[in-house]
């Protein structure tokens, strides 16, 4: 397995080197040399290759590698020297809902990740509190009466352990309480594509996932204590469903790898493609 | 092999007697490309064997890391599987694996040697030549294919029949499972039949055969090694088959008490937590030892069948 990574990475360096060398032939001479390699979460990977993009064109001589797996594999990785960066949907430098923290690294924040609450189009209710989120997760609430809708099982379906989503669902939504699997009417997914297409195919189900990933009629984003899963009312801080995206780095960062994370961090970024590509400025939090 | 080789050299000996000198190097090149290409035959089956061999290493390896940190036992017969709380017990995708394997093929074996035998022995020419190349169409679909018709239309007519809320479990499982290897065991068995010298039948309607009788107490068993190899083929599918089964399981780890349970089986639990698990941890080793254990079953599995056919071979 670990050689295997090892391979991967390697191969996608190359990739990515022969890239970077034809467009270094048109880009000015530049000092900043280095290779850095990025590996971890899958919901920041879109984030990582267009910054990488746009980095690469200012800086020719600066090769970055970036891959996705899963959030954990991300400091994994710092840690065993593999990568440079290892991108995470969670503070990895403290404790949280089932991994430990990783010591001696530092955690660079670089994006708002906001999540909604969904469910089928089927179901009548639009809105949700804390506790009757907790209920439905638990398992002690299961038919959609109990929360003002029709009466009608509650299909449950959530991600599997460890994955990253879950992780910030299960801290912000249901304030850290369980997620219990149930015999009946209990489904896991692997991937938030798979949550989407579950939730959309099957009446009478709630799920949650990447604001980015709410689209369509099949699907709707629930209400959260009263409040609409929309961007603005993130950085206006009235919905609390949301994380920051981090870079992990061994220490403070150095050379080639802190200006990477100068410019993602910088404002032309934030304000720009980070925008486009849905996720949140970091600096909109402060406000 | 040998044969041809022989047979090449001798005349290779035979000309270079009748032309003296030139043939002598002909001769030569011969000898020289008959080692060659004995070698070259000797490396292929090297390389697979040790290809072979570094997978059955290296995931042993780690799995077996596994047992420094819990019991076997604990491994083999809990049930409690809660990676969160330290707890790994394989025992509910072992039986869920086994479970999953056995109906598939009560699905797809009857089926596919039906549809076999028609091929074979009662269609006519045209329905033939139809149904083969669909059959081999059928087997090159990719499996996600399966898994994605499974989630959007099989799901919902289950969900409607059965009155549940969400379908997924092994039915649902099953019945992509059956779709995917009944292309495959039909083809195979079908080959089997048809390879059934015609002398058989034609003693067999001779002696006053129905054509039931026929099909039944002369062609499938004289075809049964051929059939049997086909249901080792399916069955190898359905035990590995990954993507399909994911996409409609529930991969809710616990034993699947009834059809509709969401459960996991070894394959779609590894394939769910892999990318969630650190590397030095005993949730990796664990996955690492059902890994191991699916190809194990396999090979098991294999051996069964082989034994049996062996049994029944003896017997008729």
């Amino acid at each position: 397995m670990k050689v295997f990574k090892k391979l991967t990475v390697t191969a996608l360096t190359a990739v990515i080197a022969v890239t970077a060398s034809f467009a270094g032939i048109a880009a000015a001479a530049d000092s900043l040399k280095g290779k850095i390699t990025v590996n971890g979460s899958t919901a920041l990977l879109p984030l990582t290759l267009q910054a990488a993009k746009e980095f690469q064109k200012l800086h020719p001589k600066v090769k970055i590698a970036a891959s996705g797996k899963g959030s954990v594999t991300g400091p994994q990785a710092v840690k065993k020297g593999i990568a440079d960066i290892g991108a995470c949907d969670w503070d990895a430098s403290i404790d949280v809902p089932g991994f430990k923290a990783f010591d001696g690294q530092v955690a660079n924040k670089v994006a708002v990740i906001p999540f909604a609450t969904i469910v089928n189009k089927n179901v009548g209710v639009d809105n949700l509190t804390t506790e009757q989120l907790q209920g439905i997760y638990s398992g002690k609430i299961t038919n959609w009466k109990e929360v003002g809708g029709s009466d009608a099982s509650i299909v449950v379906v959530t991600r599997a352990f460890g994955s990253g989503t879950r992780v910030n669902y299960q801290a912000k939504a249901l304030a850290g309480g369980d997620i219990v699997k149930k015999e009946k009417n209990y489904k896991e997914t692997g991937s938030s594509g798979d949550m989407k297409t579950a939730v959309a195919t099957t009446p009478n189900a709630i799920g949650y996932i990447d604001l980015v990933y709410v689209s369509g009629s099949e699907i709707k984003a629930v209400k959260f204590n009263g409040v609409a899963a929309t961007t603005d009312n993130v950085i206006n801080g009235s919905y609390k469903i949301w994380a920051y995206g981090y870079y992990m780095t061994k220490g403070q960062p150095t050379g080639a790898t802190k200006e990477f994370i100068d410019y993602v961090q910088s404002k032309k970024f934030q304000n720009g493609s980070l925008k486009k590509l849905k996720f949140i400025p970091i600096a909109a939090m402060k406000g | 092999m040998g044969a041809p080789v022989q047979n090449l050299a001798s005349r290779a000996q035979k000309s270079s007697l009748a032309e003296g000198g030139i043939s002598a190097k002909r001769h030569n090149r011969h000898l020289f490309s008959n080692t060659m290409f004995r070698y070259y035959f000797l490396f292929s089956i090297l390389a697979l064997c040790l290809v072979l061999g570094l997978v059955i290493v290296f995931i042993g390896k780690t799995a077996l890391l596994l047992f420094d940190n819990i019991s076997p036992l604990d491994f083999f017969f809990s049930f409690n599987w809660s990676p969160e709380e330290e707890a790994f017990g394989a025992a509910a995708f072992i039986v869920n694996t086994l479970s999953l394997t056995a109906l598939t093929l009560l699905i797809a074996v009857p089926v596919s040697v039906g549809m076999a035998v028609l091929c074979a022995e009662i269609a006519p020419k045209w329905l033939k030549s139809f149904i083969r190349p669909v059959l081999d169409l059928l087997v090159g679909i990719p499996s996600i294919v399966y898994g994605y018709l499974g989630l959007t239309v099989l799901l919902p007519f289950l969900r409607r029949v059965s009155g549940e809320g969400l379908g997924d479990g092994l039915l649902a499982a099953a019945l992509v499972l059956a779709l995917m290897v009944l292309p495959t065991i039909c083809r195979i068995s079908d080959d089997a039949i048809v390879a059934v010298p015609r002398k058989y039948r034609d003693a067999a309607y001779a002696l006053g055969s129905t054509r039931l009788q026929v099909i039944m107490r002369v062609v499938l068993p004289a075809a049964s090694r051929g059939i049997i190899s086909a249901v080792i083929l399916g069955m190898t599918r359905a035990v590995g088959e990954t993507m399909a089964v994911v996409m409609v399981i529930g991969n809710t780890p616990q034993l699947a008490k009834t059809l509709f349970t969401p459960s996991s089986v070894l394959t779609s639990n590894i394939v769910m937590q892999i990318s969630n698990v650190e590397f030095d941890s005993t949730w990796n080793y664990a996955l690492h030892m059902m890994a191991f254990l699916l190809l194990l079953i396999s090979f098991v599995l294999i051996l069964i069948i082989r034994i049996l056919g062996r049994n029944r071979r003896d017997a008729a």
